[in-house]
């Protein structure tokens, strides 16, 4: 978002202050427009197609929750004719990965479903992880949906490659080495939803509820990350986003 | 059956008792499991007719083939069928097995009873002894909590699923430290909920998270105190499902992995294969995805497996009732408490127990 908004008010203050300003407005939207279809859409399918490289058959590949580019990834390396396995893991109180459980068998790939805390029991079967991110950090840190650090650090100690999707515009000048120092905290009642139990305990004035959006990954959990400009290992994310300051400004 | 036993055992605690660990739907903590154990096997050691101390332990290793241990998968009823067999073979011949410090105390010992062949004297020794394993573990989950002082002081601390030892722990050391608690809901079972609410309602300022974010709060946290379901041989443990990456991340960043539980739970197993094939269970998707999605299940491989392994060298400590060991001591532990004979309660060539 903060990329986006940068990029238009750069957009912005290169215009010819004289212009009207009903040409100036169409300047902007046909540049909104081309900002979507270039850094969202086509980058997803520039990623799509870097990542399917990545997939060989017999693969039994390993997502977390549901994110739209792993599950198109997924269907485009599907239709490709790869012959591979998919690994769903959830992790509540969301429980989005029933989701891409539903889109994955829909097409025809075999999935399994498991619960975050058994990554550990099925990471044997495991040959790769995918990963989507939230936002890449200077430092290189990855920052995607709780439970991907948890994710990485298993596949990481059992040698399996963790592959990070991740669009450029995504990437960002923000520091930061933990997760709790700068994170989102979702509805605290959502932990306790669906728990068929009575209500009173959990009112109770010793009793905290914490419900974390986002998690930061350190990068050395991570092989490699896909971008639609090039793959790159985590450390190079200031590289990019040099050259994005470069044609900014 | 061979000859010289009247295999006639009281049958009826027998088969009550075998009943009650084939039955999957009550909420069992160890302990209870653990005294009705050790009553079924006073039982039967008081009215079965045996006359010697050999036939005596036939008729415990038949009783234990009889129950239905890998199906109830509670190792804790082998664990004290293996301690009242100890107590038996050490009637028998008393120096026999371990020459321990024990040893030079016993130089002037009076003559076994065993040599004197009366069988009634044999019979209340190894009540004694079984009595001595009754006080023992009545006695185990206090000898743990009374150490919490020495382990907790004023800090966060992070637990794992459901435990009644390290729950009585932490409220025996919130008494004159004031630390702070997370608890993990522990996932699918959301045993963690309850932990959190007896926490709470005993006093402590407890904070919920969800599993998933185990990774992004223990950089916080000082400690992490679990329970377990049963220590191995080797000091690993069979834990919860989700205990191993807990310890792994926790490895990472450098925090303690305690684990109170007591010596009951020490097995005398190892793993045997990567794969968890006899090792681990899988139980009903249920509780992950609701039969309601029946369309899902039909199309969805569901696994949810019981417990995880977690190797020893990722655990700091053991807080056991007989004070606190590091996970490569117990090897030295299994072989005090249980005879190497016992270690294979299934094994049909039981007949060379002498």
């Amino acid at each position: 978002m903060e990329n986006f908004i940068k990029h238009i008010k750069f957009f912005i203050s290169e215009r010819n202050p004289e212009d009207n300003q009903k040409d100036m407005k169409d300047g902007i939207m046909e540049e909104c427009d081309r900002y979507f279809k270039e850094s969202i859409y086509l980058a997803a399918e520039a990623i799509s197609e870097l990542a399917t490289k990545r997939i060989e058959d017999g693969d039994t590949i390993l997502i977390f929750n549901r994110s739209q580019l792993v599950v198109k990834i997924l269907l485009d390396a599907h239709n490709a004719g790869k012959k591979f396995r998919v690994m769903v893991t959830d992790s509540r109180p969301d429980l989005r990965g029933i989701l891409a459980c539903e889109r994955l068998t829909a097409a025809g790939i075999p999935v399994s479903y498991i619960y975050i805390n058994s990554v550990t029991y099925a990471m044997t079967e495991v040959t790769k992880v995918l990963l989507a991110a939230e936002a890449l950090l200077a430092n290189g840190y990855v920052i995607g949906p709780v439970g991907t650090g948890m994710i990485s650090l298993v596949a990481n100690t059992y040698n399996i490659p963790v592959i990070v999707c991740c669009e450029t515009y995504k990437f960002s000048e923000r520091v930061q080495t933990d997760s709790i120092l700068f994170n989102e905290l979702a509805d605290p009642c959502d932990i306790l939803s669906n728990v068929r139990s009575d209500v009173a305990w959990q009112n109770h004035p010793n009793l905290h509820l914490v419900n974390l959006v986002f998690d930061a990954t350190p990068p050395k959990f991570i092989s490699i990350v896909i971008t639609e400009v090039a793959e790159l290992p985590c450390s190079s994310a200031p590289v990019i986003l040099r050259k994005q300051l470069n044609t900014c400004y | 059956l061979s000859s010289g036993i009247n295999a006639e055992w009281p049958l009826r605690p027998g088969e009550e008792f075998n009943t009650y660990l084939k039955n999957k739907t009550l909420r069992r903590p160890s302990y209870v499991i653990v005294t009705k154990t050790v009553a079924v096997l006073r039982e039967l050691v008081v009215s079965s007719t045996w006359h010697h101390p050999t036939d005596l332990i036939r008729i415990l290793k038949l009783y234990a083939r009889y129950l239905p241990l890998k199906q109830s998968n509670e190792t804790v009823v082998s664990n004290i069928v293996r301690r009242v067999l100890k107590i038996v073979r050490e009637e028998c011949s008393p120096t026999e097995g371990n020459a321990g410090l024990s040893v030079f105390f016993k130089k002037d010992s009076p003559k076994s009873s065993v040599e004197t062949g009366d069988q009634n004297e044999l019979k209340e020794n190894i009540c004694a002894g079984i009595e001595e394993l009754e006080r023992e573990v009545e006695n185990s989950k206090n000898s743990i909590i009374k150490m919490a002082l020495e382990h907790i002081t004023d800090e966060v601390i992070l637990t794992y699923g459901y435990s009644i030892t390290v729950r009585d722990f932490l409220l025996h050391g919130h008494r004159k430290r004031n630390f702070r608690l997370v608890v993990c809901e522990s996932g699918p079972s959301l045993k963690g909920h309850q932990m959190a609410r007896e926490c709470a309602e005993g006093g402590l300022d407890t904070t919920l998270i969800a599993d998933s974010a185990a990774f992004a709060m223990i950089h916080i946290v000082n400690k992490i105190i679990i329970g377990t379901h049963t220590i191995m041989a080797d000091g690993a443990l069979r834990a919860l499902n989700g205990t191993h990456q807990l310890a792994l991340a926790a490895k990472h960043y450098a925090v303690p992995v305690i684990v109170c539980a007591a010596l009951y739970k020490l097995s005398p197993t190892h793993l045997c294969s990567y794969d968890h094939d006899a090792f681990n269970k899988v139980i009903g998707p249920e509780m992950m995805v609701p039969f309601r999605n029946a369309n899902l299940h039909s199309r969805v491989l569901v696994s949810n497996p019981e417990f995880d392994y977690v190797p020893g060298d990722l655990v700091e400590l053991y807080i056991t009732n007989i004070g606190g060991h590091a996970p490569s001591y117990f090897y030295r532990i299994v072989s005090e408490l249980y005879h190497f004979k016992d270690f294979d309660l299934d094994s049909e060539t039981s007949h060379d127990d002498t």
